[in-house]
């Protein structure tokens, strides 16, 4: 049986999560599901409260310690809210029942923005499939689960594992250095509004030109397109010294037989150099491939959870007091933490849902939080969602992005938040 | 759905001119929805408190700046100065997102630190020492302790602030012990007061609070 009362650490990826969230950084994701009808929010509410007992690790609240916060049990009633204008806009957990991630209804949509320090996206996806399985059951339609909804399956011990830790091994650390990244430049939107444009394309259109073009995969097509749409839209990365830094945060629990729903993924990077000056695509796909080849294997990868997981369990830093190390957080994430980083490129994969709830389901996005530029990957029945959120007015990269997808003779959608009037208000 | 001739691009959202190019859109007639809420463009809150620190700070300027010239020294404005300070730090406290009774606590010592400054600028800080400091922090005591006794469930939530004020509510006993207090019987209250709140923080746990204390604790 569950546990009515339970604490939980904060795991290595989500320790940082809450010293250095603001309103212009919120570390927030989005997952929407678009239904063929509009929202009941009374049943979508029920469907929340009768959702999250069964997902202990969503149903916490952060509380402070004296050395670390941690996450301590959450049985308030939660509350459903309409979608704000803003994505990933910046919520204080104390103004939202204690909990830590938020569940919106607009018309036909249904969204889930989770909080980084509690989930990572696969975390987040298993929550949201749960909860619209509920709402369609609430709405009287009987529907099979076929296992592929978490919340109707019995609850397992291993979902709630700090996986970083129980893996964690002292003696096989890699020495974790970053050079400092090439910066998308650019006027930004007012109030931290986060621009959403929506790449809708035929999954298997895409995947047949990328494979019998490229012989690469999706995830390495869009990872170097991205980066050379960068390189031929940015006028200032040759003077500038510094190299695009594409990073791809992956998915470990296929490699660690992990079931956790907890934060389990870790960037792997590419990096081009800005001292060469005439990169072409192909160039920059086979940099792309090599360094996914080199950084996708179970023993890289498990050296960096330990050298990572050595920095938390350093003496030094666990007997420093809590209001410190937030200091230090604050301050290190400052001079270090974005500076590393050119634009992050995370696929979510395809979303699987049973047989019976995919006549109820006409789409779903998947969004990602930037300070510059992060680009979200979803497939759901025969299309994937390119979406890109930036607070960037400068549309270039993503004009570029996009045509050279359209000269490649593939069909492209495009859907954004943005409107007309935003002109006078952003 | 919309099409740009130009960018050979679909728009499924209703914008009259393409992103990339801002050529006019053509139509197909099929209708096509935003699917985001709009904008509206009212007042943050956070601009008020902007204005609110601002005449606070332009304040303690302004009242520095003619103390200072109207005899080269520094006499009421010093005064001024830390009402503004503590006016500043009560607002941003009062408008933090955090649980109520932290807020509480945090004001209430803020409160104490902002009257004895006060106090020292006017030279008289025997009465915040010996009847301010003792009170306000027995007050919160008795406040939190009586919630957790009539609601056993909120000893969670209140635990780590009650333990704080404890701690804190040992130190009236230091003045008089220092023989900086004048009038004792309020920092002695104070004292047995935090000295019997610590006790039954450590002496009388259930399973369930000593899971909390070692949350609280953990390293």
């Amino acid at each position: 049986m569950k546990k009515q009362k339970y604490w939980y650490k904060i795991d290595n990826a989500g320790k940082l999560f809450p010293a250095i969230s603001k309103d212009a950084r919120s570390n927030i994701f989005r997952l929407s599901f678009y239904l063929n009808e509009n929202i009941d929010p009374v049943l979508l509410q029920q469907a929340v409260n009768e959702t999250i007992p069964r997902f202990e690790t969503f149903a916490v609240q952060i509380k402070n310690g004296l050395f670390w916060q941690y996450f301590g049990a959450n049985s308030r009633i939660f509350k459903v809210e309409l979608e704000p204008a803003r994505l990933c806009k910046h919520f204080s957990s104390y103004q939202n029942r204690g909990y830590l991630f938020k569940v919106y209804y607009l018309e036909n949509k249904i969204t889930l923005e989770t909080f980084h320090a509690i989930s990572d996206g696969t975390g987040g996806m298993h929550f949201l499939k749960s909860i619209v399985y509920k709402y369609l059951k609430l709405q009287g339609y009987q529907i099979e689960h076929q296992n592929k909804i978490l919340g109707e399956l019995p609850y397992s011990k291993k979902e709630s594992e700090d996986t970083f830790v129980s893996n964690y091994d002292k003696n096989h650390k890699l020495r974790l250095q970053e050079e400092k990244a090439y910066h998308i430049k650019g006027e930004e939107f007012a109030n931290h509004w986060l621009l959403l444009v929506k790449i809708k394309l035929d999954t298997k259109q895409l995947l047949d030109y990328i494979k019998s073009t490229y012989h690469v995969t999706l995830t390495q097509f869009i990872s170097a397109l991205i980066a050379y749409s960068i390189f031929n839209e940015s006028i200032d990365f040759i003077e500038h010294k510094k190299p695009i830094k594409m990073f791809v945060p992956v998915n470990l629990r296929p490699y660690f037989d992990s079931k956790t729903l907890r934060n389990f993924s870790l960037y792997i990077k590419s990096s081009f150099s800005s001292e060469k000056r005439d990169w072409t695509f192909e160039e920059m796909l086979e940099i792309t491939k090599a360094d996914f080849f080199d950084q996708i294997n179970k023993d890289m990868l498990h050296q960096r959870i330990n050298a990572l997981v050595g920095f938390e369990k350093n003496m030094l830093i666990r007997v420093l007091p809590f209001v410190l190390k937030n200091v230090a957080f604050k301050i290190g994430y400052n001079i270090l933490g974005e500076q590393v980083i050119t634009c992050s490129l995370s696929n979510l994969g395809i979303c699987d849902l049973p047989d019976d709830m995919k006549p109820y389901i006409n789409d779903a996005d998947f969004v990602n939080s930037s300070t510059g530029l992060a680009v979200t990957v979803l497939s759901i029945e025969n299309h994937t969602n390119i979406n890109f959120a930036t607070p960037k007015k400068d549309l270039s990269i993503i004009n570029y992005f996009v045509s050279f997808l359209t000269k490649a003779g593939l069909d492209v959608t495009i859907d954004t938040n943005y409107k007309e009037a935003y002109d006078e208000i952003l | 759905m919309k099409y740009c001739k130009t960018c050979n691009v679909h728009y499924d959202t209703p914008i009259e001119h393409c992103l990339f190019c801002h050529g006019d859109l053509t139509d197909d007639n099929q209708e096509s929805t935003y699917k985001f809420s709009t904008i509206t463009n009212k007042k943050r809150f956070s601009q008020w408190l902007k204005i609110f620190l601002i005449l606070n700070i332009g304040s303690i300027f302004i009242s520095l700046a003619l103390d200072f010239f109207n005899g080269f020294t520094i006499t009421w404005s010093f005064t001024v100065s830390v009402a503004n300070v503590s006016a500043i730090v009560l607002a941003l406290m009062f408008f933090s997102h955090t649980v109520w009774s932290t807020k509480l606590s945090k004001l209430l010592i803020t409160t104490i630190v902002g009257v004895f400054l006060i106090g020292l600028s006017l030279r008289d800080y025997q009465w915040a020492v010996d009847y301010v400091f003792p009170s306000i922090i027995v007050i919160q005591m008795m406040i939190l302790s009586s919630l957790i006794l009539f609601n056993h469930k909120k000893w969670l939530d209140l635990s780590s602030n009650l333990l704080t004020l404890a701690i804190i509510g040992l130190f009236p006993g230091l003045l008089f012990f220092l023989d900086i207090t004048e009038v004792n019987w309020p920092s002695i209250v104070c004292v047995s007061y935090a000295f019997i709140t610590l006790l039954g923080i450590f002496m009388l746990p259930s399973k369930e609070n000593r899971e909390e204390l070692k949350s609280r604790f953990h390293i």
